[in-house]
């Protein structure tokens, strides 16, 4: 027998407490790293080179008020602009779904919108065409075509919400491979033409030239359309997407109290569980302090007991997050309201920090009483 | 062998409890000579057991001298205290404690987990004191698996797996059927007989008394004897 083993017979005296405590940390920690990653996913969109040259223009207003589609042609002529199309955020209510739908159509323009949608795959060249010369088709994102079991040539209808208008559509393409392949585009024109031609736009899609050129870019619309009818505020797609995230602030904080509540609860157990451990084992405690171990080394004894159970409930915990979140289909388990759950080293850090705290916490209050207590009254316990 | 291995100098203990100082050892000297089998007899509440842990070295006098080995175990502090002990006495309780978890062989190991030996070194120890209680087939057992008198023989081999020159047993009878007392009162006679260890062992039980080569009494907290 060696130290270790000692510790490690210790620590599984009551097997059934060891494994309820092991198991109150694994499962808490299990449920701290799942709300971080849920709160990452909510609050941090989604951060590529695309997202920053891509550029939203929208009613300096609000969302809700719609852009003359006379803009466009100033828009045109503004230089460090690559591509430039209409944006409308149609919202309907698809036939299948009954009270929500959890996919957005935009209303664009095919030709105009092609590099900005560059980087979708899956659909082929006669498909665009198909798609570009069909006004009343569209394309869609994957996780909806697979969602609802709709594949080329299929029909899609939609009941207005915010346009008075309902639609019919035909898929012409379904893509994959965006930041959101969810989406589905149709034409502009198509729903201008169901408006009776009111002349505005819901916002503008315009791809910079450049990252460096970007900002200069929102800069530029900004300026131009100042002291006009329609005064615009142009941004990245990422800061706009941002400022959607700004509404998530509450239930962030909601999050955050949720986790700070789990930890001391967590707390709370486990240093009442070691400190009963510990109290049961006080005069043979004191026997081996009798024998020549000193505080030091029964400090050790409790705070690897400890310690080792903590870190292995977060092994168990924590790491059992971060297998299982990278082997299931968030996308298909959330019907696409999670896009993607990744447990980031940083929180596996905090989870193993947290557990190491745990650790440190519950044996300090043994600690103390072992350090006080002479072998003289350790024996008295139970004689 | 004759010298003294212990040596008492009008040692008091006085607990001060609230306002009244309760005297559990008053002035007491005492020589105990290298080798000797000590029955430490007297009541209940008479300051034997405080004698003994003052003389082991996990209580502290209040007034007076005591020397063990020459050393005034008093002036160790806790920590050379505590190495002290691991190399020098060894303990036997009333009640067993022994390490549940722990096998008979891995309990009188224990103490050499804080020795510089290796492993088969201790393995060696371990072997030969399980052998002097009588108890070397029992090594992979646990104390449950053990009969009251052979896990107090397996404390015994605990006390004596360090080889210290001190042994010292708080009523290591008193909880033990008449048989298995005659078995742990007979090994720990064969220490201080054949192995040459000091004993002292407190008891008031005149039979177990009768084990020791010499006989002291105690009453109330004075030497009677
Ligand atoms: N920690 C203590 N505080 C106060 N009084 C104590 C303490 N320990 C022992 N005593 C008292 O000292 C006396 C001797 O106790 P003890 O040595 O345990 O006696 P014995 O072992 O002979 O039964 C008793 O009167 C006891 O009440
Ligand atoms: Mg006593």
């Amino acid at each position: 027998m060696n130290l270790p083993s000692f510790i490690l017979k210790n620590a599984l005296r009551n097997k059934r407490r060891a494994l309820l405590s092991v198991l109150s940390v694994a499962m808490s920690l299990f449920l701290l790293v799942t709300l971080q990653v849920a709160l990452r996913e909510l609050t941090n969109p989604i951060n590529d080179e695309g997202s920053s040259l891509r550029i939203i223009v929208r009613n300096k207003v609000s969302l809700a008020q719609p852009l003359p589609a006379r803009q466009l042609q100033t828009l045109d002529r503004i230089p460090g602009i690559v591509a430039v199309t209409p944006f409308s955020f149609y919202g309907g209510l698809y036939k299948g779904d009954e009270k929500f739908t959890s996919f957005a159509q935009f209303a664009i323009d095919p030709q105009r919108a092609l590099p900005l949608i560059s980087d979708a795959k899956g659909v082929t060249k006669e498909q665009l065409d198909a798609w570009s010369a069909d006004r009343t088709s569209c394309i869609l994102g994957k996780m909806t075509a697979d969602r609802y079991g709709l594949k080329v040539g299929d029909r899609m209808q939609f009941t207005g919400q915010i346009y008075p208008c309902d639609l019919e559509l035909k898929i012409a393409g379904i893509y994959y491979g965006t930041a959101d392949d969810r989406n589905l585009m149709f034409h502009q024109k198509y729903l201008d033409e169901l408006l009776g031609n009111p002349g505005t736009v819901g916002t503008w899609w315009l791809l910079a030239a450049s990252i460096a050129e970007a900002p200069l870019v929102t800069d530029r619309i900004n300026k131009t359309f100042a002291n006009t009818s329609a005064e615009v505020r142009a941004e990245s797609e990422r800061a706009f997407v941002l400022g959607f995230v700004s509404m998530w602030a509450n239930i962030k904080t909601l999050i955050g109290g949720i986790s700070i509540v789990v930890v001391f609860a967590l707390i709370l157990v486990t240093v009442s569980t070691m400190s009963m451990a510990i109290r049961e084992r006080f005069r043979e405690l004191a026997i081996l302090k009798a024998i020549g171990f000193k505080r030091r080394e029964l400090f050790v004894l409790i705070l690897a007991e400890s310690f080792g159970l903590a870190m292995f409930g977060a092994l168990i915990g924590a790491g059992g997050a971060w297998v299982l979140f990278n082997n299931i289909n968030i996308q298909k388990m959330t019907s696409g309201m999670f896009l993607m759950f990744e447990v980031t080293p940083q929180m596996l850090g905090l989870a193993f920090a947290v557990a190491a705290l745990l650790g440190l916490l519950s044996a300090v209050l043994p600690m103390i009483n072992v350090a006080r207590i002479s072998v003289v009254q350790g024996l008295k316990t139970l004689d | 062998m004759s010298a003294n291995i212990v040596t008492i100098r009008s040692l008091s203990k006085i607990y001060q409890q609230g306002d009244i100082n309760v005297t559990a050892l008053d002035k007491i000297s005492l020589d105990i000579a290298s080798g000797e089998f000590l029955s430490l007899m007297g009541p209940s509440g008479s300051g034997k057991s405080t004698l003994l842990h003052i003389i082991a070295g996990i209580d502290r006098p209040t007034k007076g001298e005591c020397r063990v080995q020459g050393i005034d175990v008093a002036k160790l502090n806790e920590s050379q205290l505590a190495d002290w002990r691991n190399q020098n006495v060894g303990f036997v309780f009333q009640t067993f404690n022994l390490i549940p978890v722990l096998t008979a062989y891995e309990n009188v190991e224990l103490p050499l987990l804080l020795t510089r030996m290796n492993r088969a070194e201790r393995r060696k120890q371990v072997e030969t004191a399980l052998e002097i209680v009588g108890l070397a087939d029992r090594a992979k057992h646990l104390p449950k698996q053990l009969s009251g008198g052979q896990e107090q023989r397996v404390a015994i081999a605990r006390a004596l797996v360090t080889d210290p020159a001190l042994v010292v047993a708080d009523e290591p009878t008193g909880n033990l059927d008449s048989h298995s007392a005659q078995e742990v009162l007979g090994v720990l006679r064969t220490l201080s007989h054949d192995a040459g260890k000091t004993v002292i062992m407190v008891t008031h039980d005149p039979k177990a008394a009768a084990f020791g080569s010499r006989q002291i009494h105690l009453e109330k907290g004075e030497l009677s004897k």
